[in-house]
């Protein structure tokens, strides 16, 4: 078990319905999992809970055995080592390619900041781009930079939110495909969410499928396939706050 | 709870200082109604106080009356419809605005009185005219100036809106058959109610504020009242309790403007920003329109001006340049450091606003911001009373410095630059707060979770994407501590002369020869900026 989310609960400020209600999965190294839902069913709620950009109410989060929220923890985003490729990329306008990729590796030194740069670049196919400027590149090519600039540092976890959803459908077909190699080619676990079947079905190892803020149905995509929405297995244990280990 | 222990850190601590810092010289007037009575403000308040009353009252709304008419016009005329010279005027429009009220007064005076351009002409035409239909020194002539340089506020408000928001509502009324009549008072009307209310409740902060032009055309408000107590009779107690009266009314016109925008604070179903085609105008109509933008235009920025150039060249070399230099490193000094500060918090206290839930963290900036709506005399009264309070204070350690005065920062250049902060601290700080919005959290979220913290993400991230939003707030601060007067004119200390400081003198002493180089400077300055800040807005997608 690589990552566990233990009956996470969330609601945004201001509001009184539940965004995430007892939410529960556990993923294992490597895997790609989709988080398939309609919009306002929680599923970027899901991403931000992990990214620490947001507060559970209440539940636990665990990366590696290492607890990053309980009720007595919450380690800040920069602490927790989990990468994110946002909806609109996010690249920082005033940097270039590299700059913006450079951005993670400060613990690096400057030979090895330049070597993993040049292995990322690869990896995502834009060796020629390192002195470019975010606006002077198509859709396409700024999505691979946000993959490179999250995967750059080496990340436990790499959280991606809607990828596809700035690109035209024809690019979309090509870039899932590049995109689902370079996950398995740097063998990182991964997350992303879409409200379209055919991503999820494409990318995915396993697939959740989210309503109303509770998982609908979980399962690999063969298994989703044709199936009616079934239960969500209750697999985990549900367990105090009391008996989690507090780092 | 939880969360908001989570983040306090440095930033909640600095932003909350600051917030109190500006808010707290405020109190003072509040808690100045509860100090007991004396005879003045019994007499104040038996014969003069309902007079104060009823011409602010008078001139804020006949003033913002007009504005909106000539504001909401000349907006939906440019924003709509092509004619000779909109491109033109659809900038030059805004010009007016670098012509401070008072300098606007005084030329129009000159302008018009008997030694004036119209009447000489006249004579020598051998026309006889009455004097008293040139009087301009009263109530009906202070509305004429305030609406002359005060519609560009809802002009430019409402043509942006207009020009950016409105397209596809207002073609879908024509759709429907609606014609340009119909269009205008069943659809743009209303859509644009916020920002014309937006617009017009700056004119009437204006107006409120507005000393310089009052005190020249010799018409009583609370403002000058509150100069005459003070500094009349010197009696500060009963000039709190009058600021205090003011703070009340300029309360109940914000109550009012929230009560009028009401729940119509609608939203788009798009946020496409798509430019609405022009109508071209020809023949009469076509003529109609360009003489309307000119005769404003004219009106509120060239006749003033020609006026102004005409009076210098006459008493140019009268007054020596380096005199004319040091006003001019004052203006620029007070105005810059006031700026520099002003953009420092605004940026500390924004960024505070948007990392923090909560309603506490959102209602704070809003309080602080309050000085906006806060007239000049008022605050100068709040700051006045907050700096003696501290001298006080911090008397024993003067004496253990060997200073032999009682009084240090309220006589010094600190007091002045502070009451400008309290003043404009809101201009500085929505430019921020647009600024912030602009660029989202998701640039800060990225770099947080590439591993970098707070602070540094501040300024690695945050602050480059900011500069436009720091520049234009910059600019706006610099050109109102540039005109300012009632606070100046109050809080320098002693021989300290800006260039709006000497034109107010001037035009005081009746020497509004003298008072022109400088108000032309000042106008010159301001024209230039506020062309360059909305040269550089327009070229912002939003």
């Amino acid at each position: 078990m690589f990552i566990s989310i233990q009956n996470v609960c969330f609601s945004y400020p201001n509001t009184d319905y539940a965004a995430l209600d007892q939410f529960s999965m556990t993923i294992e190294k490597g895997e790609v999992i989709s988080i398939l839902g309609r919009s306002g069913s929680g599923k970027s709620t899901i991403l931000r809970l992990l990214a620490g950009l947001e507060k559970p109410t209440q539940g636990s989060l665990t990366i590696q055995e290492k607890v990053i929220f309980d009720n007595k923890t919450f380690l800040q985003p920069e602490k927790r080592g989990i990468g994110m490729v946002f909806q609109d990329y996010a690249l920082f306008p005033h940097m270039t390619v590299g700059e913006n990729i450079r951005f993670g590796l400060f613990q690096l030194k400057k030979a090895q900041k330049k070597k993993r740069l040049k292995e990322v670049l690869e990896l995502v196919e834009l060796q020629d781009y390192e002195k470019r400027y975010p606006h002077q590149l198509s859709g396409g090519q700024q999505q691979r930079v946000a993959i490179a600039r999250a995967i750059a540092p080496n990340p436990h976890l790499i959280l991606l939110d809607e990828p596809f959803s700035n690109l035209d459908a024809e690019l979309q077909v090509k870039i899932r495909k590049d995109l689902r190699e370079i996950l398995k080619k740097a063998n990182i676990t991964s997350i992303f969410v879409t409200h379209d079947e055919d991503d999820a079905h494409a990318l995915a190892d396993r697939i959740v499928k989210l309503k109303d803020g509770c998982i609908d149905v979980i399962g690999s995509p063969c298994d989703l396939l044709g199936t009616q929405p079934q239960p969500a297995p209750t697999v985990i244990p549900v367990m105090e706050p009391k008996d989690l280990v507090s780092v | 709870m939880q969360r908001k222990l989570a983040n306090v850190n440095a930033w909640t601590v600095s932003a909350t200082v600051i917030m109190i810092l500006l808010f707290l010289p405020n109190l003072t007037i509040v808690m100045g109604i509860f100090t007991p009575t004396n005879e003045n403000w019994a007499h104040m308040k038996e014969f003069v106080l309902g007079s104060f009353i009823k011409t602010s009252l008078i001139l804020v709304s006949t003033t913002a009356t007009l504005t909106i008419i000539i504001g909401l016009s000349l907006a939906w005329l440019i924003a709509q419809y092509q004619f000779p010279l909109r491109g033109f005027l659809k900038w030059a429009l805004i010009l007016p605005l670098s012509i401070p009220p008072f300098i606007g007064a005084y030329t129009y005076h000159g302008i018009v009185n008997y030694t004036g351009v119209i009447q000489t002409t006249l004579r020598r035409l051998g026309i006889e005219v009455n004097h008293s239909f040139f009087d301009i020194m009263n109530l009906g002539g202070a509305i004429f100036i305030y609406t002359l340089f005060l519609y560009p506020y809802v002009y430019t408000i409402t043509r942006i809106f207009l020009s950016q928001q409105s397209a596809s509502l207002i073609e879908s009324a024509r759709m429907l058959g609606k014609g340009p009549w119909g269009t205008f008072f069943q659809v743009v009307i209303p859509i644009s109610r916020v920002a014309i209310i937006g617009g017009a409740s700056l004119v009437v902060l204006e107006v409120l504020n507005d000393y310089g032009v009052v005190k020249y055309y010799g018409i009583q408000t609370f403002t000058t009242a509150i100069f005459q107590t003070w500094f009349g009779l010197g009696d500060i107690e009963s000039s709190i309790k009058l600021a205090a009266s003011l703070m009340g009314f300029v309360i109940l016109i914000l109550m009012i403007e929230k009560l009028l925008r009401g729940r119509r604070q609608y939203s788009y179903s798009t946020t496409k920003v798509r430019p609405l085609p022009l109508i071209s105008l020809k023949g009469w109509k076509a003529r109609i329109a360009t003489g309307y933008g000119l005769t404003i235009l004219s009106l509120g920025f060239f006749i003033p001006i020609a006026q102004l150039v005409d009076w210098t060249i006459l008493t140019f070399g009268t007054i020596p340049i380096s005199q004319y230099l040091s006003y001019v490193s004052n203006s620029i000094m007070v105005a810059g450091l006031s700026a520099t500060f002003i953009i420092l918090f605004a940026v500390i206290v924004g960024n505070f606003s948007r990392l923090v839930y909560g309603k506490t963290a959102k209602l704070l900036p809003k309080l602080s911001i309050l000085g906006y709506s806060i007239p000049g005399a008022v605050i100068a009264v709040a700051v006045v009373t907050a700096f003696i309070g501290l001298d006080r204070f911090l008397g024993p350690l003067y004496q253990f410095l060997g200073i032999n005065t009682t009084l240090v920062l309220s006589v010094s250049l600190i007091m002045l630059i502070s009451a400008y902060i309290i003043r404009f601290f809101a201009i500085g700080y929505n430019a921020i707060e647009s600024g912030y919005d602009k660029i989202g959290t998701d640039f800060r979220d990225a770099s947080r979770l590439l591993g970098v913290g707070l602070t540094k993400t501040f300024f690695k991230v945050d602050l480059p994407m900011l500069k436009g939003a720091i520049i234009s707030g910059f600019i706006l601060v610099f050109i109102d501590v540039l005109k300012e007067i009632p606070l100046t004119l109050i809080l320098r200390p002693f021989n300290f002369d800006t260039l709006s400081t000497k034109a107010f003198q001037y035009a005081s002493d009746e020497k509004i020869m003298e008072a022109s180089q400088a108000s032309l400077l000042i106008v010159a300055i301001s024209a230039l900026a506020i062309v360059i800040f909305y040269k550089f807005l327009e070229k912002e997608p939003n």
